[in-house]
């Protein structure tokens, strides 16, 4: 109590207008934004992936598995910032046990085991069955008994098995688009359906959390793929990762023309909501909405991958372009998840005030616990990728290092 | 001949055994008579009836303590329970010599429901303790079965604290209530049946702020028949802080 009274306090000198008292501190924190913010990079990273194997864009290859990787590592943590945000993890069981059909939350505990479950977990099954087999043969000791149990003890590397695999893999990534739509469409869905909430409530939400999704995906992969190409010392496959900038630069383009039709949209209706959200943009959110989302984590890296796709830039400047490009854009769309969870809360539903939001930096919900769950998922692709290498090399060179200069290598203009 | 998948069955089984264990799980976990009556645990309503009951209810005490009942019957306190003071009584109506319920004297008690709290209808009498006699025990002005006041109230604000807190910081602070409510002295007694009148037509804000009206220059004007349309001036301007948007 004490607390929050204190909480109250600090925020009072910053409310204007008419507030509700049970506005002043927001319920749903810093976490909540992370929460959306992971699982977006899941179903982007995963959808990512299906180009290569559904669509046959086999220049992508190389970041197939690293995509897998990537939403499984992410899919892994995405829901401990709910878990800290409840407080009582071990009540989670019970969403399972007794579902309830009115209950969207409920259904999405479904949706997400069986992403987990059928989805990621049996395509990287099947993708990695052969390999678990020949590295368990390669391995001694522990190492051998960990890849024959991530093999389930199968041994059977015929052409059969093999291509039946392929089969399955490719049916479970067929499976696996409309899961991953659901997934992140589901999260859009929630906030989308708070029909009290004039921020919230649009149809177009699950789609443009979709679109937002498949966005901070692919930057992810490229930045992954960037960082982890340096440090292994090879060549980048300029091909691929010209392919995942020119996607990206579409996914953008797609995205922002979504936000923007639902803004037209918003401002077209002029409901009674529209002057208390105008101030609320003007005043607010100008910084994470104008400056973060829109300019800086949008226009800027839209701009930034145009030119270094098609402005026929040599590959280090390209390379730059994208590296940059892709930090920005998950700038915005981090940005994009604060200006919807926090962005809704911030006024009131007297139409006539607006709160402020202050994050703290200790507590369950602070940006230390923010952080965490943030570099978490990256740890945890770190071990996996040990375990389970993704890279697919076939004809990349090694850098060569020159003692006396550094690092060289001719600029290829791929 | 086509190659016959054995090499997943490993997998099947697995799932299998998922499935299996999420099932046992379900059926020792759920409690048995969850969902009989809808959702939620039906025999919660046996356990519940069978808790040992704390509460006497109203009419058991008018059985002995009629003369309280009666001088109760009719004040401000009429629809309160005698327990939400005295708090859960039913021993005390088994056993009237052995228990004794509780008779809160504490200044603190009555604030629970009279501080100031914003979220408080407008009307409700309200105090703010630090300034309210400070010390004083409640009881000593207030009989608490028949809480009239001591004396009348000398301000508004001693009911309307919300509405008087608003207004203090707005350019309306300087104004009496009774600038814009015709208040029948009777309001300040008799507040549950002489009601104070609020305005009902722009007349009372043209009084001040009509391009012709006799108040200071500094008061913005308008043109009070064209200004708005046919809305009323409270639909868009809120007169107990009219700056606010």
């Amino acid at each position: 109590m004490e607390q929050m009274l204190l909480n109250i306090s600090s925020t009072l000198p910053d409310v204007s207008g008419y507030v509700f008292p049970n506005e002043y501190v927001l319920q749903w924190e810093l976490l909540i934004v992370v929460y959306p913010y992971l699982t977006g990079l899941v179903a982007g990273a995963f959808i990512l992936a299906s180009l290569e194997r559904v669509f046959k864009v086999s220049v992508l290859r190389p970041i197939y598995r690293l995509s897998l990787l990537t939403a499984l590592s992410f899919m892994l943590i995405a829901p401990l910032p709910l878990l800290a945000h409840l407080g009582h993890p071990e009540r989670s069981i019970e969403m399972f046990l007794t579902p309830h059909s009115s209950s969207a939350m409920a259904m999405f505990g479904f949706i997400y085991a069986w992403y987990l479950m059928v989805v990621l977990l049996l395509e990287i099954w099947f993708d990695y069955r052969k390999d678990f087999i020949i590295w368990a043969q390669e391995a001694s000791g522990l190492k051998r008994l960990m890849y024959r149990v991530l093999a389930l003890g199968t041994k059977d590397i015929s052409k059969g098995a093999i291509d039946f695999d392929e089969k399955a893999g490719k049916f479970i990534t067929i499976l696996g688009i409309p899961s991953a739509f659901l997934l992140h469409g589901y999260v859009g869905f929630i906030f989308g359906s708070i029909k009290a909430n004039p921020w919230w409530s649009s149809v177009l939400m699950p789609i443009v959390f979709l679109f937002s999704a498949i966005v901070s995906g692919i930057a992810l992969v490229l930045l992954i793929y960037m960082i982890s190409t340096m440090f292994r010392w090879k060549k980048m496959n300029m091909a691929c990762v010209n392919k995942l900038a020119e996607f990206l630069f579409y996914a953008i383009i797609v995205d922002f023309s979504l936000e923007l039709l639902d803004f037209i949209h918003r401002l077209y209706e002029s409901e009674e909501s529209i002057d208390i959200l105008s101030e609320m943009i003007s005043s607010r959110l100008f910084m994470s909405l104008i400056v973060s989302q829109i300019i800086i984590g949008t226009l800027v890296p839209a701009v930034a991958l145009a030119f270094g796709r098609f402005g026929g830039f040599y590959s280090e400047m390209r390379r730059m372009l994208f590296f940059v490009a892709a930090i920005l854009v998950q700038v915005g769309i981090f940005s994009t998840r604060w200006n919807v969870v926090i962005g809704g809360q911030l006024f009131s539903k007297s139409m006539r005030g607006l709160t402020v939001y202050k994050v703290e930096v200790f507590g369950m919900e602070g940006l230390l616990m923010t952080i965490l769950f943030l570099v978490v998922p990256f740890v945890l692709l770190y071990f996996m990728i040990k375990i389970m290498p993704p890279w697919m090399d076939e004809g990349l060179e090694d850098i060569k290092l020159d003692k006396s200069n550094g690092v060289t290598s001719p600029p290829t203009t791929a | 001949m086509s190659h016959r998948p054995w090499h997943i069955a490993p997998l099947v089984a697995l799932f299998t055994i998922l499935i299996v264990v999420f099932l046992v799980a379900r059926a020792k976990l759920v409690p048995e008579t969850f969902g009989d009556l809808g959702f939620y645990r039906a025999q919660a309503l046996d356990d519940v009836s069978e808790l040992e009951i704390s509460y006497a209810g109203m009419d058991a005490c008018f059985d002995c303590h009629d003369d309280v009942f009666e001088e109760k019957s009719g004040s401000y306190h009429d629809g309160l329970s005698c327990e939400v003071c005295h708090g859960p009584s039913a021993k005390h109506v088994d056993e009237p010599d052995e228990f004794t319920p509780t008779a809160p004297r504490e200044r603190g008690y009555c604030i629970l429901c009279h501080g100031y709290n914003p979220s408080r209808p407008s009307g409700f009498p309200q105090i703010l303790p630090e300034q309210h006699n400070p010390g004083k025990v409640c009881m000593s002005c207030h009989e608490p079965h028949n809480p009239l006041l001591p004396h009348t109230p000398e301000e508004c604000s001693a009911c309307h604290r919300d509405v008087a807190n608003v207004k203090q910081v707005s350019h309306h602070a300087t104004l009496e209530c009774v600038t814009c409510h015709d208040v029948p002295d009777a309001h300040r007694t008799d507040p549950r049946n002489e009601h104070a009148e609020k305005p009902i037509d722009p007349s009372t804000c043209a009084k001040c702020h009509a391009d012709g009206a006799d108040s200071s220059e500094k008061i913005p004007r308008v043109d009070i028949e064209e200004h708005g349309g046919r809305y009323l001036c409270w639909d868009c301007h809120y007169p107990h802080y009219p700056e606010s948007k």
